[in-house]
C-alpha cells in the first residue's frame, strides 16, 4: 500500500476534495441524507469509483440500489471506507428509460458482481461489461422486473426449469482428469437453508462453485415499499435474518427512518435498544456456532444440543422482554413498545444469572470445540479469506473481522448507547474458518459485558425518566425524494437499508443490504481448490441466513 | 460348516445343540439341522442386539450425552419403540431409482449385513457358544468383514446417485487404508498367542499376569500390549466408519454416502449392517484383546455382551465429542501413521516375544 | 490429544450428570411470559369498530364488515395467515382485540384458520391466565371502570 493511499484511507475526505477529484466527471450534485451524492454518467462509472477507491480511499462498495422514476432509472453506488464507515459517498448513475445500460462496476469492486446482478433482476437496468450478467434471485426464466414500474404485479407466471449443465466441463475435460457436476442444495442437510450450491467436483476437490441463490425470496422490500413507515415495516426486518437476530434487523429500519424523518429516541429506549439487541446477537452466534460444529462434526452432536440451550434461555429472557421468541417486533420508530418486565427485578435476576453462567458455558464450549485437536486440524487454513479479497467482495461482520479486518458499525459509526459503553472489537488474523469461529465465540463475551453494563444501567435509572418513546406522529410522511442509506452492525455484518421517500406515507423505494448475501458472494474465492469438506465447513462458517441472503 | 477342521477338546455349539435336542443319532443329516439350528440362534442374538441398538440404545446414549429426554413414551424405557420404528421402517414404500443398476442394488445391502453375520461364526461367546473353531479362525473373521467394502462400492455405484458414488469410493478408500492396519495390529495378539484359532487366543489369555492383594489380574492382551490395544480401537472405528472416521456417510458432506438411495427393507439392511459391523467389531476387540468371555461370576455370554456393548458405547461417545476428519486426512492418518505405527508394533512384539520365549 | 480428551470428558460429564434441559411437551407444558402474542381474543362488546386494527394490520389478515350504520356486522381474523406482531392491540383504543398467550391451536385445512367474531370470542386463555394484568399492571385504572360489566369471557 503508498502512503499517499494509507492517508487518504484515514484521513478525511472533505466534500471540495471530493468534487475536485470526480471534477467534470459530475454531472450534478444529488447529496442524500448520509452522504454527498454525484451525479455521473454511465460510462464514467468505472473511472469515478476506481478515483475514489485508489484516491480517496474508499474502498468499501456497501450497497448498489437500483430504482427507476417516470422518467430514469439510477443506480446508487454507496461507498463507504473499512477504516473509517463514516465517510461516506453515493456515485448516483441514471440512464435512460429506453436503453437503461450503465457501465458495470465490476472491475473496481467484486462485490459489485451480485450486487449488480440483483439490480438487473429487481429492476431492470443492464450492466455493460459485467462478467455474468444473470438473473440471480428470480428464477432464470422468468419473465419481467419486479420492482420496475411498468411491471404487471398481478400476473402470476409460471416457470420452467432449465438443465443444470457443467459449467466448465469443455475446459476441464483431459486425458488424465474429469470432472463432476454436482448439485449441493437446495435440499441437502448443510446448507443452512434452501440454497443450492452448483459444485463441479475433481475427485473430492471443488473445481468450481456457483451459489444459486433466491429459494426464499420473498420479496421483502417491496412488501416494505407496500407498508406505512410508523408501524407496518416493522414487523418484517425479523423476517430477513430470522434466527433470533430479530432486533438487530428491526434497528437497521429504525435507524433509517428515524434518520429519515429525524426522529429522536430517548436515552432509556437506547439502553434498552442496546441491551435487547446484544441479547440477539449472543442468541445468534450461538447458533452460528451450533450449526458450524454440525458440519465439522457431522450428526447433531452435543455441542448443536449445548449451544442450542444456552440460546434458549436468551430467547426466554427476550420472550419476557419482547412478547416473542423469534419475530420480536419490539422496536418502535422513536423508542421501543415495551417497558421492561415488571416486576423489573425479577428480569435482572433472570439477566444477571445469564451473564453470570456464561463465562463458564464458554469455557466449556473451549474444552468442546475450539481446543479439540481434531476441530483444529479441520478448521485452521480451511476457507482461507485474505482480508484484501474480503474486502473486495464487501464482506462484514465476523466474517471480515475473521480475516483481522477491524470494521465494527457499532464503534466506528456509533448508534444506540454503544459510545458510552467499555467494550471491545474482536479481530482474528487467521483468515480461516477457525478464526471465523474464535470471532464469534468471543464476541459473545463482548456482549454480555454490554448487556451487564446496560443492566447496571436500567437499575439505577430513575422511575419518572423511563421514556420509552418520544413523540411520533401517527403518520409519518417525510418530505418527498429524500433520500438516505444507513446501516447498522447486525449479527452477520453490516446490515444497511436505503429508503427513498416520494411524499407519502409509505417508502418510494425499499433497498436492503443484506451481509450475509455479500459474505456468501465470497464463498467461491473460500473454497476453490479446497475438499466438499472444506466447502460445507466454510459455508457454516459464514453463518448465512437465507432469509436474508434471498430477502 | 465353514470350519474344516475341528480342535478335539472344543465341544461346540451345533454339536452341543445335536446332544441335546438327539439330533446327532441321525448322523451327517442331523449334525447339518443342529449346525443351522445353532446359527440361527446365534444369529438372532446378534441381529437381536442390534435391533435393540439401533433404535433404541443408540437414541437413548445420543441423548444422554446431548441433555435430552429421547424415546420414553412407548413401552417401559421407550423400548417398544424397536416395534413400533420396526414396522415403520418395514412397511415404507422401497423406492428404487430409475437407473439403478440391479440386481448390485438389491446385493449390495443383502453383502453389507452378510459380511458382519459370517465374522460370527468363529467368536467364542463364553458358556459354550461358538459355532466354529478354524484354526484360522482370526484370519477368517478379518476376510469375511472386509466383504463388506464391496457392499459398500457395490452400494455406492449401483444407486446411480453423485453422493452415494462418491460415498462408496471414499468407504473404499477407508477401508483399504485401515484394513492393513488393523489387520497388522491383530498379527501382533498371534504372535503372543502362538496361533489364528480364538478358542487358543481367549486361552492364552486366561492366564494371570500378576496378582495384586488376591486378585489375579489375567492377561489381557489389552493389558499386555495396551499401545496394540488402542491402535486396534483406531482402526477399527475405521473399519466400521465411526466418528471421527464417518467420512463414507458424512451426512453434512455427502448426505448419506453410499445409502443415500436406500429406503424401506434394503435400509433396514444396510442400517443393521453397519450396527453389526459395530458388534463384530466390538467382539474381535473382546475376543483378541479383553480376553473373550472371560470375568468373574457372571456367565461367559454374559461378560461377552458387555464387552462388546462397552465397544459400541465407546463409538456413541467418540460420536458425541470428536469431529469428523476430511478424506485426505484420514488417507494421511491411515497410510502415513496407523500403517507405520502398526508395523512398529508388530516388529517390536515380535522381539519382545522372541526375546522372551 | 488432550484437546480429544478434554472435549470427551465435557460430553461424559454431560451424560452423567443426568440433567435434562428438554421437557415432555403436552405433559409439561412450558411457562409463557405474559407477553407472549398469541392467538387472538376479539370482544364485540367492547369494539367500536373504528377499524384501526384492520388498516394497521400489515398483511390484511383483519375484515371488518359494517352496515350503512357502520355497525359490525363481522369480524374475521385469518389467524393463519397473522404474523402476530400485535399492532391490532396496540393500536386499539378499547381493548377489543388482544392476543392471549395461547399458542395451541390445530387445524386440518387452512380455511379452518380463518375464525369469524364468535369463534374469536371463544378462544381460551392459556392455562386460564388473563395476561393483561401482568402485562400493565396500571391498565385497569382506566379500562373497565365506565361501562361496568364487560368480560372477555
Amino acid at each position: 500500500m503508498s502512503t499517499e493511499l494509507e492517508r487518504a484511507v484515514t484521513e478525511t475526505v472533505t466534500e471540495e476534495e471530493l468534487e475536485a477529484l470526480i471534477g467534470d466527471r459530475a454531472l450534478a450534485r444529488d447529496d442524500h441524507k448520509n452522504a454527498p451524492g454525484f451525479v455521473v454518467r454511465p460510462d464514467d462509472v468505472q473511472d469515478v469509483l476506481l478515483d475514489l477507491r485508489e484516491e480517496a480511499g474508499f474502498d468499501h462498495l456497501s450497497c448498489v440500489t437500483a430504482q427507476q422514476y417516470e422518467d430514469r432509472y439510477e443506480s446508487i453506488y454507496h461507498l463507504k471506507k473499512y477504516a473509517d464507515p463514516t465517510q461516506e459517498v453515493s456515485v448516483v448513475v441514471p440512464t435512460s428509460v429506453d436503453d437503461p445500460v450503465s457501465q458495470t462496476a465490476e472491475p473496481v469492486f467484486r462485490s459489485a458482481d451480485w450486487a449488480e446482478r440483483e439490480a438487473f433482476d429487481l429492476v431492470g437496468i443492464d450492466y455493460e461489461g459485467h462478467p455474468d450478467p444473470r438473473r440471480i434471485l428470480l428464477p432464470e426464466t422468468w419473465q419481467g422486473h419486479p420492482l420496475s414500474l411498468d411491471y404487471d404485479q398481478e400476473k402470476p407466471q409460471i416457470v420452467t426449469l432449465t438443465e443444470h449443465a457443467n459449467p466448465i466441463q469443455p475446459d476441464h475435460r483431459d486425458e488424465e482428469s474429469d470432472t463432476m457436476f454436482l448439485n449441493i442444495g437446495p435440499h441437502h442437510p448443510a446448507t443452512h437453508g434452501v440454497l443450492h450450491v452448483k459444485t463441479v467436483l475433481d475427485g473430492e476437490t471443488v473445481a468450481d462453485v456457483d451459489p444459486d441463490i433466491g429459494y426464499l425470496h420473498r420479496s421483502e422490500e417491496q412488501m416494505c415499499q407496500q407498508g406505512t413507515y410508523r408501524h407496518q415495516i416493522m414487523p418484517y426486518p425479523d423476517r430477513w435474518d430470522y434466527v433470533s437476530a430479530g432486533i438487530l434487523n428491526e434497528w437497521a429500519y429504525a435507524r433509517t427512518a428515524e434518520d429519515l424523518a429525524d426522529l429522536e429516541v430517548p436515552e432509556y429506549a437506547q439502553v434498552i435498544r442496546t441491551m435487547s439487541a446484544e441479547l440477539s446477537r449472543i442468541a445468534s452466534h450461538m447458533l452460528a456456532l451450533g450449526t458450524f460444529a454440525l458440519d465439522v462434526y457431522g450428526d447433531f452432536t452435543a455441542i448443536f444440543q449445548y449451544t442450542f440451550r444456552d440460546r434458549e434461555i436468551v430467547q426466554d429472557i427476550l420472550e419476557d422482554l419482547t412478547g416473542q421468541r423469534l419475530m420480536f417486533n419490539y422496536f418502535r420508530l422513536g423508542g421501543v413498545a415495551w417497558d421492561l418486565p415488571e416486576p423489573r427485578e425479577e428480569f435482572f435476576a433472570k439477566v444477571r444469572d445469564f451473564l453470570d453462567d456464561l463465562p463458564a458455558k464458554v469455557a466449556e464450549y473451549n474444552d468442546l470445540v475450539t481446543s479439540n485437536e481434531i476441530f483444529q486440524i479441520r478448521c485452521v487454513d480451511t476457507g482461507i479469506l485474505e482480508p484484501e479479497v474480503a474486502k473486495q467482495y464487501g464482506c462484514t461482520g465476523p466474517v471480515a473481522r475473521g480475516s483481522g479486518i477491524d470494521y465494527d458499525l457499532r464503534r466506528d459509526d456509533p448508534y444506540g448507547y454503544y459510545p458510552n459503553l467499555e467494550w471491545n472489537v474482536v479481530t482474528e488474523d487467521g483468515c480461516d474458518n477457525y478464526s471465523r469461529v474464535l470471532v464469534r465465540m468471543q464476541e459473545v463475551e463482548e456482549s454480555a459485558k454490554i448487556i451487564e453494563q446496560c443492566i447496571d444501567l436500567l437499575e439505577e435509572w430513575p422511575e419518572d425518566e423511563r421514556n420509552i418513546q418520544s413523540n411520533v406522529p401517527r403518520t409519518l410522511k417525510p418530505d418527498a425524494d429524500t433520500e438516505t442509506y444507513r446501516a447498522v452492525e447486525a449479527a452477520k455484518g453490516e446490515l444497511g437499508i436505503y429508503i427513498r421517500s416520494d411524499g407519502t406515507d409509505k417508502p418510494g423505494r425499499f433497498k436492503i443490504r443484506s451481509p450475509s448475501f455479500h459474505n456468501l458472494s465470497a464463498l467461491e474465492e473460500m473454497t476453490k481448490g479446497e475438499y466438499i469438506p472444506d466447502l460445507v465447513a466454510s459455508l457454516g462458517s459464514l453463518d448465512i441466513v437465507l432469509g436474508e441472503v434471498d430477502r | 460348516m465353514l470350519a474344516p477342521l475341528q480342535n478335539g477338546d472344543t465341544y461346540l455349539f451345533p454339536e452341543r445343540i445335536a446332544d441335546l435336542t438327539g439330533l446327532s443319532e441321525y448322523g451327517t443329516a442331523g449334525d447339518l439341522v443342529a449346525a443351522f439350528i445353532a446359527a440361527f440362534i446365534v444369529g438372532n442374538l446378534m441381529l437381536a442386539m442390534t435391533g435393540v441398538a439401533g433404535p433404541w440404545a443408540k437414541r437413548k446414549i445420543t441423548a444422554a450425552f446431548t441433555d435430552r429426554i429421547a424415546v420414553n413414551r412407548i413401552g417401559p424405557f421407550g423400548l417398544l419403540i424397536i416395534v413400533a420404528d420396526a414396522v415403520r421402517l418395514l412397511s415404507k414404500e422401497n423406492i428404487i431409482p430409475e437407473n439403478a443398476d440391479r440386481p448390485a442394488y438389491d446385493l449390495a445391502p443383502i453383502v453389507v449385513a452378510g459380511s458382519a453375520m459370517l465374522g460370527f461364526a468363529v467368536i467364542p461367546m463364553g458358556s459354550g457358544v461358538q459355532l466354529a473353531d478354524p484354526e484360522v479362525g482370526l484370519a477368517y473373521v478379518f476376510a469375511v468383514s472386509g466383504i463388506a467394502s464391496i457392499g459398500l462400492v457395490m452400494a455406492g455405484y449401483a444407486s446411480a446417485n453423485k453422493y452415494s458414488l462418491l460415498g462408496g469410493l471414499r468407504a473404499v478408500a477407508q477401508n483399504v487404508a485401515y484394513e492393513i492396519p488393523l489387520v497388522v495390529t491383530g498379527m501382533s495378539v498371534v504372535i503372543f498367542a502362538g496361533s489364528l484359532q480364538m478358542s487358543t487366543i481367549v486361552e492364552a489369555q486366561a492366564e494371570p499376569l500378576l496378582t495384586v492383594a488376591g486378585v489375579a489380574i489375567p492377561s489381557w492382551y489389552a493389558l499386555i500390549n495396551p499401545f496394540a490395544f488402542v491402535l486396534f480401537i483406531m482402526a477399527n472405528l475405521a473399519e466400521v466408519g465411526r466418528n471421527p472416521f464417518d467420512i463414507p456417510e458424512a451426512p453434512t458432506e455427502i448426505v448419506a454416502g453410499y445409502q443415500t438411495e436406500y429406503s424401506s427393507v434394503y435400509f433396514v439392511l444396510i442400517y443393521l449392517g453397519e450396527f453389526l459391523h459395530i458388534f463384530l467389531g466390538g467382539a474381535l476387540i473382546a475376543t483378541i484383546f479383553l480376553g473373550g468371555p472371560a470375568g468373574p461370576v457372571l456367565p461367559g455370554i454374559v461378560w461377552f455382551i458387555i464387552k462388546i456393548w462397552a465397544v459400541f458405547l465407546l463409538t456413541q461417545w467418540f460420536r458425541s465429542a470428536v469431529p469428523r476428519v476430511r478424506i485426505d486426512q484420514l488417507i494421511e492418518i491411515g497410510w502415513k501413521g496407523m500403517l507405520v505405527l502398526a508395523f512398529a508394533n508388530f516388529v517390536l512384539t515380535a522381539i519382545i516375544v522372541g526375546l522372551i520365549a | 490429544m488432550i484437546g480429544i480428551l478434554k472435549s470427551m470428558a465435557t460430553t461424559m460429564k454431560h451424560a452423567l450428570d443426568g440433567n435434562t434441559f428438554t421437557v415432555e411437551y403436552p405433559e409439561t407444558t412450558p411457562d409463557v411470559s405474559p407477553r407472549f402474542r398469541g392467538v387472538h381474543k376479539f370482544s364485540q362488546e367492547r369494539c367500536i369498530w373504528c377499524r384501526q386494527c384492520e388498516n394497521v394490520c400489515p398483511n390484511d389478515t383483519i375484515q371488518i364488515v359494517t352496515d350503512d350504520q357502520r355497525q359490525g356486522e363481522q369480524y374475521n381474523l385469518h389467524i393463519g395467515q397473522c404474523i402476530y406482531c400485535r399492532l391490532c392491540e396496540e393500536v386499539c383504543p378499547v381493548d377489543a382485540i388482544l392476543l392471549t398467550q395461547n399458542f395451541e391451536f390445530t387445524a386440518d385445512t387452512k380455511h379452518d384458520f380463518v375464525y369469524n367474531k364468535e369463534q374469536l370470542k371463544a378462544v381460551p386463555w392459556y392455562k386460564d391466565i388473563d395476561p393483561l394484568e401482568s402485562r400493565e399492571p396500571d391498565r385497569g385504572a382506566w379500562i373497565g371502570e365506565g361501562e361496568g360489566e364487560v368480560d372477555y369471557q
